[in-house]
Order: C-alpha cells, then sequence, then structure tokens
C-alpha cells in the first residue's frame, strides 16, 4: 500500500521528527522566558556594561554636580535669613561630603558589577574585617 | 561662514524663530522643530518597522527588537522585575536622547541635548517620576531614603543633609553630564573643522596643513558618534536605578 499523498504529491510530515522540534522549540521559549524573568532584585548588571568613558564622566559630574547644589543651596537659605555668607559656607563643605558619597556609591556599584578577572589578586580574604 | 577668519563654534547652538505666531506670542523655534522631528522620527520607525509583525522579522523589525531587548534588560538589571512598570519612561527617554543626539550628528541638524533646560527638563521629569511614585508607593515611609539604618541619633545632623544634597545632586549631575558632553562635542568639532578652512586659505603649505585637522575632525565625528550613544545610555540607566530607590527606598 502506498502511503497517502496530499494534492502536491509530497509525503506526509515526519510526525516524529516534527514533535522533536516542537519540543525543541517549547524548551527554548521556556529558557528566553527564564532570561526575560530574571532576578526580582536589581542586580545592577547594567551599570558594569557602561564604557570607559561612561564612567569616568559619571564619577566626575556626581562629584561636580554635589557641590554645586550644595552651594546654591546654602546661598538661597541665605538670601532668605539674611545670614551671608556662612550658611554657604557651611553647605558647600555638606556638598563636598555628598559629593565623596555619591563618588563611593557609583564606584561601589560599578565595583559590585564588574566580575574579577581570572587571577587577579584581590588580596586575603576578609582584609577590610581586621 | 564666508569669512575663513571668523569661525564662531557657539553659533550652532543659537535658537531662532522659525514661524512666530503674532508679536510676543507662541513660536516654532528650530529646538522645538527638531524635538518633534526627533519624536516623529523614533514613533514612525518603531510603527513603520513593526507593523508587520512578523514571527521572523526582517531587518527593521529586528533592530526595533533589539531596542526593545536592549532597554528591557538594562531596566530589569537595575531596577528589577519591578521597575518594568516604568519601562516605557525609560524606553521613550532612552529613545529620545539617543535620537536627538545623533540627529545632532547630522551637519545643519540642531543638537536639541545641547541645551541644558532640555536635559536638565528631562532630568527634573525623571525625579519628580522618583519622588511621586515614592510617596504614592511608601506614603511618608518614602523619606527613609534620607535616614540611613543604624546611625545613632546625633550624627543624624551632619547625615541627613549629606543624604539630601546627594539625592538633589542627581538631577543636575543627569542633566549637566549629558548637555555638556553634547554641548563640548560639538564645539571641539566646530573648532577643528575651523581650522580647516582657516588654513585652507593659506595657499598651499595651509592645505598641507589643513590636512592634520581634517583628520582629527574625522576622528571626533566618530568619537562624538560613540558619546552619543554612550550618553543616552547612562542617561537611561541612572534613570532606571534612580527609579529603583523610589522602589526600595532603604538602601
Amino acid at each position: 500500500m502506498t502511503p497517502p499523498r496530499d494534492e502536491n504529491g509530497t509525503a506526509p510530515r515526519d510526525v516524529k521528527r516534527d514533535a522533536g522540534v516542537t519540543r525543541d522549540l517549547a524548551a527554548r521559549i521556556a529558557a528566553a522566558k527564564r532570561g526575560q524573568m530574571g532576578p526580582a532584585e536589581a542586580d545592577g548588571r547594567s551599570s558594569g556594561q557602561m564604557s570607559a568613558l561612561g564612567r569616568g564622566f559619571r564619577i566626575g559630574s556626581e562629584f561636580a554636580a554635589a557641590i554645586l547644589v550644595g552651594a546654591a543651596l546654602g546661598y538661597l537659605l541665605d538670601l532668605w535669613l539674611g545670614t551671608q555668607p556662612w550658611i554657604m559656607l557651611v553647605m558647600l563643605l555638606f556638598g563636598f561630603a555628598a559629593g565623596i558619597l555619591n563618588v563611593t556609591r557609583a564606584v561601589a556599584e560599578m565595583n559590585k558589577a564588574a566580575q574579577p578577572q581570572d587571577g587577579a589578586d584581590l588580596g586575603r580574604p576578609n582584609d577590610e574585617q581586621r | 561662514m564666508a569669512d575663513p577668519n571668523v569661525v564662531d563654534p557657539i553659533h550652532q547652538f543659537a535658537i531662532y524663530d522659525l514661524v512666530s505666531f503674532g508679536e510676543g506670542g507662541p513660536a516654532l523655534t528650530n529646538s522645538a522643530l527638531f524635538m518633534a522631528l526627533t519624536v516623529a522620527a523614533i514613533g514612525g520607525y518603531l510603527l513603520w518597522s513593526t507593523a508587520p509583525r512578523s514571527i521572523v522579522p526582517g531587518r527593521a523589525q529586528v533592530l526595533s527588537e533589539m531596542l526593545y531587548e536592549f532597554v528591557a534588560n538594562m531596566v530589569r538589571g537595575s531596577a528589577g522585575k519591578e521597575g518594568m512598570k516604568f519601562f516605557p519612561f525609560i524606553f521613550s527617554l532612552f529613545m529620545f536622547v539617543l535620537v536627538a543626539n545623533l540627529f545632532g550628528m547630522v551637519p545643519y541638524f540642531f543638537t536639541v541635548t545641547s541645551h541644558i533646560i532640555v536635559t536638565f527638563a528631562l532630568a527634573a521629569l525623571v525625579m519628580a517620576v522618583v519622588i511621586g511614585y515614592g510617596f504614592f508607593r511608601h506614603g511618608p515611609k518614602f523619606l527613609k531614603l534620607f535616614v540611613p539604618a543604624g546611625v545613632p541619633f546625633p550624627i543624624l545632623f551632619i547625615v541627613v543633609p549629606i543624604e539630601v544634597i546627594s539625592f538633589l545632586s542627581r538631577p543636575v549631575s543627569l542633566s549637566v553630564r549629558l548637555f555638556g558632553n553634547m554641548l563640548a562635542g560639538h564645539i571641539t568639532l566646530k573648532v577643528f573643522a575651523g581650522f580647516v578652512v582657516t588654513l585652507g586659505s593659506l595657499g598651499f603649505f595651509g592645505v598641507l596643513g589643513a590636512i592634520l585637522p581634517l583628520l582629527m575632525a574625522v576622528a571626533i565625528t566618530v568619537l562624538e558618534l560613540m558619546v552619543s550613544v554612550v550618553q543616552a545610555y547612562v542617561f537611561a540607566v541612572l534613570a532606571s536605578m534612580y527609579i529603583n530607590d523610589a522602589i526600595h527606598p532603604s538602601h
């Protein structure tokens, strides 16, 4: 008995192979979905992908902006209270501190995101807890 | 630029009215025109390229899907799964800054992002979303963002102002970085291109000497293209990281 043929005269598709393809496709879709779900929490992946140029500009501008904002805030408070220039001087120092805070935060994020290179000397474990 | 000795690198940033509606009334400036063109280009391209909705995408659709995936991964990476609520916002910001920056690289086009008022408006929008969503989601607890856990009470008088300034400096650094990069890059490009014109008018040896700034201008053009993309990316990453702070105010 010859196998049934459709109107084009081709043989019916290999059902077993098709099932394999479908299963493979289903697995791939599931894998893609898993990747899409990702971790529920932010893991800082993105900041590690910034180019060196982006990171450099980021650190510089974070530092400068905090000082400017601190000084401007102090200046406005001075204008309001009529105590030129004292609050501005104090807030300038606060701005400096905030700039340092911004920079350490930015760098900590970048460090967390960056994978250490193979064979990198990271010092003894728990070195910083002594 | 008829006179080769007068090179005005700042002139390109001038804003002028193209169409004005009455004296002192609203006007369509070149800046507004290019903002509208940017939005039209983004919307038009995305709608046109995804219109076929083919399962096996064509080239244009692949580009759109790559942009989508790229921004989606970025938002997931820096704001977590919950941050995906803000994906349309971040995607719009990223595309606007990216296309506006790249438009600026086309000769005779106006660079929208080289004006601090534009970048600051974008940064202020991000901060408004962060503060608004933070209070909406956490109520007064959002203010814990400024009070780190486990700090003794007297120290708070020093730490809280520092945290507040640090928070307020974010829109400033966000906008100044983008504006500064675009402004400085375009001025540098114009200055080097101006050297070519000035040297070229000095006869044979001048033309020989003009080769050097010409090479520099080509190199800076490439650098500027890269800076355009990098700055758009940095802007979007930081916006999503700030939104992450609104979702999880305690550090």
